[in-house]
């Protein structure tokens, strides 16, 4: 599967992008428009296929997932472009998903969101997808978050 | 990294944001929204005193009631002073409906959905349009209207009456309609013209729905949604809530089979009455995913019964006889509620009391599939008495698995019947009747038909009657019948043909100069070619009206106000204008108004005062609330007693102004409102005292015996067709999107999640015909064909489909045949025989956006 960046987002060193569309009387803003930190979520050494890491991420209230699915996603990293992460905070109604065969399920009411399709709800009550964290992988395999790609369930802003 | 553009900051409202309040404009659910406008400029702040929400936005909301305000939920609009205008629509935090600010996939796009010149919505229609040989050019609403009037005069002059002006319309609430619409909708065509032909949105004729259960006395709309919080069991029988009418389900069913609502159920229901967790029984030939949710709750407390299709009535009757052997109904009750000597019909037609038990269980079994143990076991369930006594509560919902079934009138008798013989209905925790589909609005002069085959019916079949080569004038509003007609393919060939003739003819030495050149020589057209002159007036240049000479621009939601109830409680409430309508768009009252006013002004310059007033219907409607209120007018009187409310149309709203309806806001009022002391009352839950026919009871029906399939459909059970034709289709809805997606399609969020129409097959099936979710497959039968993108699921069992209806892409409507039930003219949708291949090749940029994965697995 091929899978064209949107944006070519600069390597490492935990330098974030913002980058700003649409000028004129109205504006939208699309993600991620805002300063991100870069933090270590985990190393791909240690990752094994489809056992989730819980971050926290950008701040210590709002909860990341990541995850090597074993077959290549949207915005993947890594050799395999499999290793992605999310927000885990359903787009519905703000429970926690779960990450449980192979795809994340929230408890409340249901959505059920795809890894491998930047986390598209195929199925439930919410509207927009889980909010990808862009992610970067250093020499040494770890893994670093540098931004939100979706607002984060909540927040009128992400940061 | 999503092919779909994210936000991660939205504008915050300020102070002085303009607050308004209204409902989604989607389903039959009517959830609450609050609507917040303000000027491009400015913003607010992050704490509570900074911003229109009253809401600490510093810290992140709580899970399960804290603000809603997703990235779909903003946008920005212009209005007609010129300026830009913030809007964002959240869900209602103050709703009977959407607790704790619920909502669904579709209301969260209501934003999104407005128009804007700037977003994809730009495609909504600005101003009139006419066609001039092969393209659509721009006209101005006097011209419009004068040709349009000049044409429906001259077709009327010529034949003394309206047969040939043929009509589709809405009927419905919500999205861009309401009680306002109807009214003008209806005051047009039934009070200006006597059109007979005309047929409602969905379907070929004008008609119930659900006559079956309207003629026994109940009407469709009868408990509230607190039954399903209630209720000992739900039974959603050809209803599949959970994506049609998501929080209905998530809101009120979900949490009673929890075991969430039983304080609730103490507190409401008899002293010393048992109360336990919610049991379901789900009747699809599909594990829909409201069963397979349930069944992740409960499994014990769920069942599923999978009929064959068409044999529903049967199966229905079936569980009644187990509940007439075992003796779960209540004498008294029958004896006082309900006419006894019907009574007499339905046992021996429907519950076959002359045919012995086993006899007759194991007949049931063979025609519907369904074991006898399950049919025993759902009967007790609905019916059997609990401890202490207590009789069982039980609400049972149905929707178009029943109603777009084969046999529409009998399907519908025969599950009232049932409830009614559990004696549950009108009481607490009770009902039975429609999921709904979209809201209602429904207050029009009487219609020209008043019922089924038994009672003055069945109405004509329009669709038929245009494919036949009848009718002039065909006025289409707010609907889209070449994805929504039976028998499509048909139906769009037959109408591109008769629409084209006259485009052909009025093309010929040149189209015409002047407005009465063109009145004359569509009318000469007309007779010339048996063409068609149609008209579509809607929110966009549907696909329907590729193939019109006149186009209509209509306003939608949120650019006037209205009014609507929604299906599960007949909640009525106002919706807020938040915004102005594109261009010279006008709402469906104010352009069967000035259709009216020009008619008016033909028959005058004629000096035919009584026809000329005949159309002036509208001359004093000025704001959306005069028509809100001359619709009220028609209702009957309803300062009764509320022992008297089985009398009352299950709308009725007189006595209600907009002034009224500010003042509840969300909390709304139920109708059938009644007056007491000079004050409006609502309905919370129906016919506890009485039925809805004159003498108040409950009025039996004999169904029909098993006799096999139509013709349309048994022609490819037999022979050389049961071989080319190996699979059952059936249809439906889909969670994401909304009706035709005639919003949708603008929006990548829907169109990411459903780029095309889609069928699920098991994996058996698609193994064999070596398919795998994200190909395409095509199908087909004599009536037509539509390709399909493939989901592999056990949803569907072997040698079935399931076809999504309606998708702007196509529709299943190409394959389904052109039989309607001789009592209703209610079409069956659900159900014919189909062919599938794999299509070479494959669409890999779709493949890589969309998920394939099983939609109704949730553990
Ligand atoms: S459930 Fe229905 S009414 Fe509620 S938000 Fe969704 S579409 Fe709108
Ligand atoms: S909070 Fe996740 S589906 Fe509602």
């Amino acid at each position: 599967m091929v899978v064209s960046r949107r944006r070519v987002v600069q390597v490492l060193g935990g330098v974030t992008m913002a980058s700003l569309t649409g000028a004129g009387k109205a504006q939208f803003w699309f993600a991620p428009s805002l300063t991100y930190p870069a933090i270590k979520v985990g190393n791909v050494n240690n990752l094994k296929n489809n056992e989730p890491v819980y971050f926290n991420y950008p701040d210590a209230r709002s909860q990341g997932i990541l995850v090597k699915l074993g077959r290549p996603a949207i915005g993947g990293v890594g050799r395999e472009r499999d290793i992605v992460a999310f927000s885990a905070a359903c787009t519905h109604m703000g429970c926690g998903v779960q990450y449980k065969g192979g795809r994340f399920l929230c408890p409340c009411h249901y959505s059920m969101f795809d890894p491998a399709k930047a986390a598209a709800v195929y199925q439930g009550l919410a509207s927009t997808g889980l909010p990808q964290i862009q992610l970067g992988i250093a020499q040494n395999g770890d893994i670093f978050a540098r931004a939100v790609n979706g607002l984060i369930w909540g927040r009128a802003r992400n940061i | 990294m999503s092919n779909i553009g994210r936000r991660d900051a939205l504008p915050i409202p300020p102070t002085n944001a303009e607050v308004k309040n209204t409902v989604c404009q989607y389903c039959t659910v009517g959830c609450g929204y609050k609507v917040y406008t303000w000027p491009v400029g400015s913003q607010g702040g992050l704490a509570a005193n900074q911003n229109a929400f009253g809401v600490d936005l510093r810290n992140p909301q709580n899970p399960l009631g804290g603000l809603v305000y997703t990235e779909t939920m903003h946008s920005i609009v212009t209005r007609k002073d010129g300026r830009q205008y913030h809007v964002v629509i959240v869900p209602a935090n103050d709703s009977p409906i959407n607790f704790k600010r619920d909502h669904s996939s579709r209301g969260a796009t209501n934003a999104v959905a407005t128009w804007s010149d700037a977003r994809a919505t730009k495609e909504r229609l600005k101003y009139p349009l006419l066609r001039m040989g092969d393209q659509f050019q721009v006209i101005t609403w006097d011209e419009a209207l004068a040709i349009l009037a000049g044409v429906a005069k001259g077709i009327r002059d010529k034949d003394g009456n309206d047969d040939n002006i043929v009509v589709k319309a809405f009927d419905h609430g919500g999205s861009g309609a309401g009680f306002e619409n109807n009214w003008g909708v209806g005051s047009l065509f039934f009070k200006g013209f006597s059109v007979k032909h005309i047929g409602i949105h969905n379907r070929p004729a004008y008609n119930s729905e659900v006559w079956g259960s309207r003629e026994r006395g109940v009407h469709e709309l009868n408990y509230d949604a607190i039954d399903a919080r209630l209720a000992d069991t739900i039974v959603l029988w050809g209803a599949n809530p959970y994506e049609t009418a998501s929080v209905f389900y998530t809101e009120h069913m979900q949490p009673n089979i929890q075991g969430a609502t039983l304080e609730e159920k103490q507190r409401n229901l008899s002293r010393g009455e048992p109360v336990e967790a919610g049991y379901m029984i789900v009747v699809d030939p599909r594990r829909t995913s409201s069963l397979t949710i349930a069944e992740n709750i409960a499994k014990d407390r769920t069942l599923h019964l999978r009929p064959n299709l068409g044999t529903d009535y049967i199966l229905a009757n079936a569980i009644a006889r187990v509940m007439w052997e075992r003796k779960y109904y209540d004498q008294r009750f029958l004896e006082t509620r309900t006419d006894m000597a019907k009574f007499e019909e339905y046992k021996e037609k429907s519950l076959k009391v002359g045919t012995p038990y086993a006899q007759f269980m194991a007949e049931v079994e063979r025609i519907t599939g369904v074991r006898r143990a399950d049919i025993e076991k759902a009967a007790d369930w609905i019916a059997k008495p609990k401890a202490g006594g207590f009789a069982r509560r039980t609400l049972t919902i149905y929707e178009k698995g029943i109603i777009w079934n084969m046999k529409n009138y009998d399907q519908v008798a025969a599950i009232v019947q049932m409830a009614v013989l559990g004696n549950n209905v009108g009481r607490a925790g009770t009902g039975c009747g429609r999921l709904g589909g979209h809201q209602e609005g429904y207050v029009r002069p009487p219609s020209p038909t008043p019922g089924s085959i038994y009672n003055g019916g069945p109405p004509v079949n329009v669709d038929k009657y245009l494919t036949d080569g009848k009718g002039k004038l065909y006025w289409v509003i707010g609907t889209n019948p070449y994805l929504s007609t039976p028998n499509n393919q048909l139906f769009r060939k037959r109408i591109r043909e008769r629409t084209k003739a006259l485009s052909d003819f009025l093309g010929q030495s040149g189209e015409p100069g002047t407005t009465q050149e063109w009145v004359a020589k569509i009318l000469e057209g007309l007779d010339a070619t048996n063409g068609l002159f149609m008209v579509v007036q809607d929110l966009y240049l549907i696909h329907t009206a590729q193939d019109a000479h006149l186009v209509l621009p209509a306003s939608a939601w949120g650019e006037a106000n209205q009014t609507s109830i929604n299906c599960n409680s007949r909640l009525l409430r106002l919706y807020e204008k938040f915004m102005d309508p594109p261009g010279q768009a006008k709402q469906d009252w104010e352009i069967c108004k000035l259709m009216g006013l020009k008619m008016a002004e033909l028959y005058r310059a004629e000096g035919k005062e009584e026809e000329a007033k005949r159309f002036e219907f509208g001359k004093n409607w000025r704001t959306d609330e005069d028509v809100f209120l001359d619709g009220g007018n028609s209702y009957p009187n309803n300062a009764i007693p509320a022992s008297e409310e089985a009398t009352l149309p299950a709308e009725c709203y007189k006595g209600v102004t907009y002034a009224f309806l500010r003042q509840v806001g969300q909390q709304g009022i139920r109708t059938p409102v009644r007056v007491e002391n000079g004050k409006p009352v609502g309905t919370l839950r129906r016919y506890s005292v009485k039925f809805g026919t004159k003498d108040g009871k409950f009025s039996w029906y004999g169904t029909d015996d098993w006799e096999g399939y139509p013709e349309e459909v048994a022609k490819y059970l037999e022979g050389e067709k049961a071989q080319k034709y190996p699979f059952w289709m059936t249809t439906g809805r889909a969670q994401a999107i909304w009706q035709t997606m005639y919003n949708d399609r603008f929006l990548p969020e829907k169109m990411n999640t459903l780029p095309m129409p889609y069928i699920e097959i098991h994996p058996q099936d698609a193994q064999r015909l070596g398919l795998r979710g994200g190909d395409l497959a095509q199908v087909w039968n004599e009536e037509g064909n539509g390709t399909f993108l493939v989901y592999v699921t056990d949803s569907v069992r072997p040698g079935m489909i399931f076809a999504l209806q309606y998708h702007h892409l196509g529709t299943s409507n190409s394959m389904t045949p052109g039989y309607t039930d001789p009592k209703t003219t209610i079409p069956w949708y659900k159900g014919t025989r189909v062919a599938i291949r794999k299509v070479r090749g494959a669409l890999p940029d779709l493949q890589n956006s969309t998920s394939f994965l099983q939609q109704n697995k949730f553990d």
